[in-house]
């Protein structure tokens, strides 16, 4: 089992750091969350971990291998996964296309599918015509073809209806149980608890909180401390 | 008359296949390039030289110069992926002016100012039709032209390799996120262009004004004609070469008007900006 280690990150934007101090690790077949207010900076560190955007202090490993000097490609290639925040599907192209960018064989699509039966019946339209659950079932079957190591998911829930998300999140569970270490962020943070077992709290630029989280599930008051920037543990 | 017209089908096949290259462009790799004449003339000046200078053959000759005007339109996507990977079309479609400039006076230095003596690779006419002689040249570009455009769409539409690259046009972030290499991909379609347009130049210099500045100022009929596609449809830049190609030679051939040849694509570029506006309302579109 390998495990992404981030060791005192930060990522910059224009005029300083809008997240720093963060060290933790991801490890393959555990879902961690990251969870915290609005600006806290979790799109920010995603970013910096998949390479959208460069860190400016820190390392990022993949077990002993530094990683954060590699591009996009690079990491892509070690099994970096980011599921951006939106509806990150490529409008023009159809659901199947979609999947083949991931998927090798056309049995790694239908594995994909077998997940989301809803698309099969729209596996030759354009994804720009689904809905946006249906959008977001895509970006999904597409990240599970691709096989990642580390699955970072930015803001699955924004804009669909809870049954919608509801439907989904049991998905991720599965997708870590089978190996893959998933770092979960969501808005509905009592969901995202639920299904983690290790949380992250950021609020204004800092970690919160850090450890199980079953510590912030039984105690709703140090979640609302560490949303609050206070309670460092 | 009809003899004028299709004289001009020659200049309007080329004018179609640059359109195509133009359109291919800036759909995969968000540039308007300035320099897509460029590169072929400065291409097939280096083929002429290397012909009467060296004496090698002219097909030797023109493939060396077609490749190496594929070498240098990859250099110039090189600097655009490199440097300017995260900038907005208008940027990187201004860079390419760089180039076109550079090229135009390279070739001065190093060639002089005259026409080049451009032999024919393919001359005399192909057919007649109803007491018209239609040209291997004109058959050679028009069909270049359209077998290009299809090509490339199948290509686009068909192949694993043509979804990537609409992937990447549409979400270029996303795309590298999931692996897909835009940097070799991108610098591919420039160095596919760059030789496609250096073929169609090569094949039609010997029969049209071949200074420096003729052709690589074919970049602006070229780009009135994408513009009738609005720089995403291939079939309709492929008809505005066309059209555009016959136009000026109907016009050549009335000595009222001939006059009015050079301003040919800017009138038509003006005419087509009326047309898809038609609808607006006139003060809120102006
Ligand atoms: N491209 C950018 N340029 C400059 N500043 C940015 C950029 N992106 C984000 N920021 C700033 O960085 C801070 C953190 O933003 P970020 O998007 O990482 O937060 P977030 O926790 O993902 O918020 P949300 O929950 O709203 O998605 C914010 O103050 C934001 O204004
Ligand atoms: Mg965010």
């Amino acid at each position: 089992m390998s495990a992404l280690i981030i060791d005192d990150v930060a990522v910059s934007r224009g005029a300083g750091p809008v997240i720093q101090g963060v060290s933790f690790t991801l490890e393959q077949g555990r879902v961690t969350a990251l969870v915290g207010p609005n600006g806290a900076g979790k799109t920010s560190l995603l970013d910096g971990i998949s390479g959208v955007a460069q860190i400016s202090a820190g390392t990022i490993r993949i077990d002993g291998t530094p990683i954060e000097k590699l591009s996009r490609v690079a990491r892509a290639k070690q099994g970096i996964v980011h599921i951006e925040q939106g509806r990150a599907v490529f409008p023009s192209l159809t659901v199947r296309e979609n999947l083949s960018l991931t998927a090798r064989t056309p049995a790694e699509i239908d594995a994909a599918l077998a997940r989301f039966p809803e698309l099969e019946k729209r596996i030759d339209a354009p994804t720009a015509l689904l809905s946006g659950g249906e959008q977001q079932m895509v970006v999904l079957a597409r990240a599970f073809a691709a096989r990642p190591r580390f699955l970072l998911i930015d803001e699955m829930s924004l804009g669909l209806a809870p049954v919608v998300f509801m439907r989904l999140l049991p998905i991720v569970s599965e997708i870590a149980e089978q190996g893959v270490g998933v770092l979960l962020v969501e808005q509905f943070t009592h969901l995202a608890l639920g299904l983690a077992e290790e949380a992250l709290v950021v609020a204004s630029g800092q970690v919160s909180f850090q450890g199980p989280a079953a510590t912030l599930r039984e105690d709703a008051s140090l979640l609302h401390r560490a949303y609050l920037g206070g309670a460092a543990a | 008359m009809l003899q004028g017209a299709l004289a001009g089908l020659a200049a309007g096949g080329l004018y179609a296949v640059l359109a195509v290259c133009l359109t291919l462009m800036s759909r995969l790799v968000r540039v308007v390039n300035f320099s897509q004449a460029a590169t072929g003339m400065f291409g097939g000046f280096v083929a002429v030289w290397l012909v009467t200078e060296t004496g090698v053959p002219i097909w030797l000759g023109s493939v060396l110069g077609v490749l190496l005007a594929g070498v240098l339109s990859g250099v110039i996507g090189w600097i655009a992926a490199t440097w300017l990977s995260e900038a907005d079309t208008t940027t990187r479609s201004a860079m390419t002016v760089g180039p076109l400039l550079l090229l135009i006076s390279l070739s001065f230095i190093l060639f002089g100012n005259k026409p080049q003596p451009f032999a024919s690779i393919i001359s005399g006419p192909a057919f007649t039709v109803g007491g018209v002689v239609i040209s291997q040249v004109t058959l050679v570009t028009v069909s270049l032209a359209i077998v290009v455009a299809v090509a490339v769409r199948i290509l686009l539409t068909r192949t694993a390799i043509g979804t990537r690259l609409r992937a990447l046009s549409e979400r270029p972030t996303t795309a590298e996120l999931l692996g897909i290499p835009s940097k070799p991909l991108s610098i591919a379609v420039w160095v596919v262009t760059g030789v496609i347009s250096a073929i169609a130049i090569v094949v039609v210099a010997p029969t049209q004004s071949n200074d420096a500045i003729s052709l690589a100022m074919l970049i602006v009929p070229a780009a009135a004609a994408a513009l009738l596609g609005g720089f995403k449809r291939l079939d309709l830049a492929v008809v505005g070469g066309l059209v555009l190609g016959v136009l000026s030679g109907l016009v050549a051939q009335i000595d009222e008007v001939s006059l009015i040849r050079n301003f040919l694509p800017f009138l038509f570029i003006v005419v087509l900006l009326l047309w898809t506006q038609r609808k607006e309302v006139w003060d809120a579109a102006r």
